[in-house]
């Protein structure tokens, strides 16, 4: 009876130490194999196992055994039916502890050939909630080594470890729950940055696949009439041929995905049981478990989500949240690309009667004016016709007939000039503004003098074509000028945005209303009559356009107008000009900006440079430089000085806007060179080579 | 002799024809818009025998105006109604031909094809 009672003790001490190791393990792999092992080592017994009853609530599947044998019926799959024969069954069906003994008159034989010294045994029902989850067996190589008393101690062990199990159950479901969110997350985050369905769709099925570690996911989109989901993006290789094979699905029940999309929810499909599914796509050989998502905005479903796992019943309830989530978000950023693609093409639409819209009035404004341009000419020769022929020339009407004919042959010859000049060459460099605008005012008769310049330091560089941006300067000018400008401002300034430059030039004509400024960037539109061709506007723009630049008018009838030219930056890194042999420049030109920088680059070199407009003493020199646009005394006068002191072929022509005519001619009259104006001092080394 | 106001802006076309209808015989008195054009017409009204009106050019406000002939048409005939107006243009267009008719010009002459407008002015005046 001592024995007895000390036993019982035992039992109940290791029962508890059993337990409260247990309670602390919350992997359920760990949990299981330690457990078997804990109550082996604490109780001394030959074998212990954990079952859990398995889905279909039919079997007790063997998670966990003692040792060798235990390993060996993993493998095999041990699993005893409930409410069977066995202890384990009996135990589980009926939620109550079992003893079997080997001795006495209802002797059990145990037969299990993996266990053969087993003796006795003890099968202990494990219970949540009133429910048996699974059941414990412990066995013994004593005979009788299990009384009914023993059952109450070991169960209050097999208690915690149903707890332990349902803890640890619960552990696994949130760290999965945590993982998926997770994952649903990153997917909507990522794809919400995607506007472009080409790029989203395919990123989409990648981060599926990577963040929730899939086999293989695809998105389908609804095709036009609503009849096929058509693949739009498939992961991997099985993706990429699937799509080459321009695979779509019937909306309907033949398919997960068409039911998905017919049905507006989600489906599953599981490689398991009794329903078993038999998924046979040959890409995707080893798809087990397949959920479908419908891809729902706004109540209208736009297509669906396939995606799929090699493992069996891959998906759960928790997943099915958490995916379904991820699909919303997909649904949205879809909705979005879509948005944005009709937008775009709305754009485009705009973008296509505009062109048409300027086409018509380039057109129609093309025709009037070469009407008119060509009417003096065809009309002036009748007249003189007649003239001959009655052999009444007077002389003095000759002539201004001849002026006629020859003024509108130049300003036909000024429309090919505006139209060539833009799609001639573009050498994009740093340009000195100032300079250009400068030469612009006074090529087109403007003095320099009567325009404000306020030009930021930060902003005296701009990247263009100097011959180019003259043009387009000069145009916008010319055009301040003949709206009838008392003042024209000029502000150079940096932007909010990063390396751009704002050039306004506004001017205080004419202005004019809505329906000019509509038509003002259209070839040949004009407002002035004959001697205007209506290119400045559109041929400053392709200027701007060509050196990455924008161009904007503002304007106001009875006010002015200010055209915004947004260009890029100019730097100009700081180096020493090299001079080569030159030892002596003169410089003939304005004080100006541009002289102004050439002293400065010079400054420090070896180099003298003299600077006048003075064509009456000029020292000697190596190497002379003329401005083109010089404003202080006539261009003809200062080569006609230089010709006759047999100067010429020391000269150089500098301008900032180059024209392949004026080369020509001043070449003819034995020039050195002529070229386009340094603004660095690496120009200018390049000069004095 | 036979007056004939001359209203265009486009200077060259403007001399061009001034020359052509004075070698015809024509006195030309000439305008470059609208209020010109009419103020010329006031001082010269009973002189005055035809006018050939630019549809395009400057309205009586000085802004360039499509349909600008049209307006200084309506005031000419105001102050002579029965004036013989040629509507100048370089738009081969049929509608503005029949604008041109039922604001009461005698003709609609497209520009390009002036070889005939003395002869044309010719005819008009011959009641023809």
């Amino acid at each position: 009876m001592t024995n007895n009672i000390e036993r019982h003790a035992k039992l109940l001490k290791a029962s508890a130490r059993a337990a409260k190791n247990i309670t602390t393990i919350l992997d359920p792999y760990e949990l299981f194999q330690r457990t078997v092992d804990i109550i082996c080592d604490e109780f001394g017994f030959y074998y212990a196992g954990v079952f859990l009853v398995d889905e279909t609530n039919q079997y007790a599947l063997l998670r966990a055994g003692r040792g060798e044998p235990g390993r060996a019926m993993l493998r095999e799959g041990h699993r005893l039916a409930i409410g069977g024969n066995s202890m384990i069954g009996a135990s589980i069906a009926n939620k109550k502890g079992r003893i079997a003994l080997d001795v006495g008159e209802e002797a059990v034989f145990f037969e299990n050939p993996h266990l053969p010294n087993t003796r006795s045994e003890m099968a202990l029902p494990l219970i949540v909630a009133d429910e048996a989850i699974g059941a414990l067996t412990v066995q013994s190589t004593e005979e009788a080594a299990f009384h009914e008393e023993d059952i109450d101690a070991l169960q209050t062990m097999a208690d915690q470890l149903a707890v332990a199990i349902q803890n640890a159950k619960l552990h696994r479901q949130e760290e999965r729950r945590s993982r998926l969110l997770k994952a649903a997350n990153r997917v909507g985050k990522e794809v919400a940055s995607i506007l472009d369905l080409d790029q989203l769709l395919p990123q989409t099925v990648n981060i599926i696949c990577e963040a929730y570690g899939l086999y293989y996911a695809g998105v389908f989109l609804l095709d036009e009439k609503g009849e096929y989901a058509v693949l739009r993006a498939g992961y991997g290789k099985a993706g990429k041929a699937m799509l080459a094979e321009g695979h779509k699905l019937r909306v309907g029940t033949e398919s997960m995905i068409g039911a998905c999309i017919a049905m507006g929810e989600a489906r599953i499909a599981l490689d398991v049981g009794e329903e078993r599914v038999h998924f046979k796509n040959p890409h995707l050989p080893h798809t087990r478990s397949e959920m479908a998502l419908p891809l729902i905005y706004g109540g209208r479903t736009l297509g669906a989500v396939t995606i799929q796992s090699s493992e069996e019943r891959a998906f759960g309830d928790d997943d099915i949240t958490t995916l379904l989530t991820m699909a919303e978000h997909l649904a949205v950023a879809i909705n979005n690309a879509h948005l944005i693609e009709e937008l775009k093409e709305a754009h485009n639409e705009i973008l296509r009667n505009k062109v048409f819209e300027a086409l018509t009035t380039a057109s129609t404004e093309a025709i009037h004016w070469i009407g008119n341009k060509t009417l003096p000419i065809s009309l002036t020769v009748a007249r003189l016709r007649e003239e001959i022929a009655d052999g009444n020339v007077d002389v003095e009407s000759l002539r201004e007939d001849l002026d006629m004919i020859s003024e509108s042959a130049a300003q036909i010859i000024q429309v090919k000039e505006q139209l060539i000049g833009a799609v001639r060459e573009m050498k994009p460099r740093p340009v000195l503004f100032a300079d250009v605008l400068r030469t612009a005012a006074i090529q087109r008769s403007i003095a320099p003098e009567a325009i404000k310049v306020e030009i930021d330091p930060e902003a005296a560089y701009i990247i263009a074509d100097s011959t180019q941006l003259t043009r387009a300067v000069g145009n916008i000018l010319q055009n301040a000028a003949e709206a009838g400008a008392k003042s024209i401002k000029v502000r150079v300034h940096p932007t909010e945005e990063r390396g751009v430059l704002e050039i306004d030039i506004e001017d205080d004509g004419a202005g004019m209303n809505d329906d000019t400024m509509r038509k003002v960037w259209s070839p040949f539109f004009t407002t002035r009559g004959v001697s205007h061709h209506g290119l400045g506007l559109p041929a400053a723009m392709h200027v701007v356009s060509q050196s990455q630049g924008r161009i904007a008018l503002v304007s106001e009838e009875g006010k002015g107008t200010t055209v915004a030219m947004f260009m890029p930056q100019g730097r100009v890194i700081s180096s020493e000009v090299q001079p080569g042999g030159v030892k002596n420049i003169l410089l003939i030109d304005d004080n100006d900006d541009w002289s102004e920088l050439l002293a400065e680059l010079l400054k420090g070199t070896k180099v003298r440079l003299t600077q006048t407009t003075d064509l009456k003493k000029i020292p000697a020199t190596d190497l002379i430089l003329v401005d083109e646009n010089i404003a202080s005394v006539s261009l003809t006068e200062v080569l006609g000085a230089l010709s006759k002191a047999g100067l010429a072929p020391k000269t150089v022509i500098l301008t900032s806007a180059i024209n392949p005519e004026r080369v020509t001619q001043y070449l003819r009259t034995g020039l050195k060179d002529v070229t386009v104006k340094p603004y660095s001092a690496d120009e200018v080394s390049e000069l004095l080579k | 002799m036979t007056t004939v106001l001359l209203v265009d802006d486009e200077r060259l076309i403007q001399r061009s024809l001034e020359k052509t209808l004075l070698r015809a015989g024509f006195d030309v008195l000439t305008a470059s818009d609208c209020k010109d054009g009419s103020e010329v017409f006031s001082l010269n009204a009973s002189a005055v025998d035809i006018a050939v009106l630019d549809l395009n050019m400057p309205g009586f406000d000085g802004m360039p105006k499509p349909d600008a002939g049209f307006d200084l048409l309506v005031d000419l005939k105001k102050q002579k109604p029965n004036l013989p107006v040629v509507i100048l243009t370089a738009y081969d267009e049929v509608n503005k031909a029949k604008d041109a008719v039922s604001n009461g010009a005698n003709a609609f002459f497209v520009k390009g094809r002036e070889q005939g407008l003395v002869e044309l002015i010719q005819k008009i005046l011959s009641g023809n």
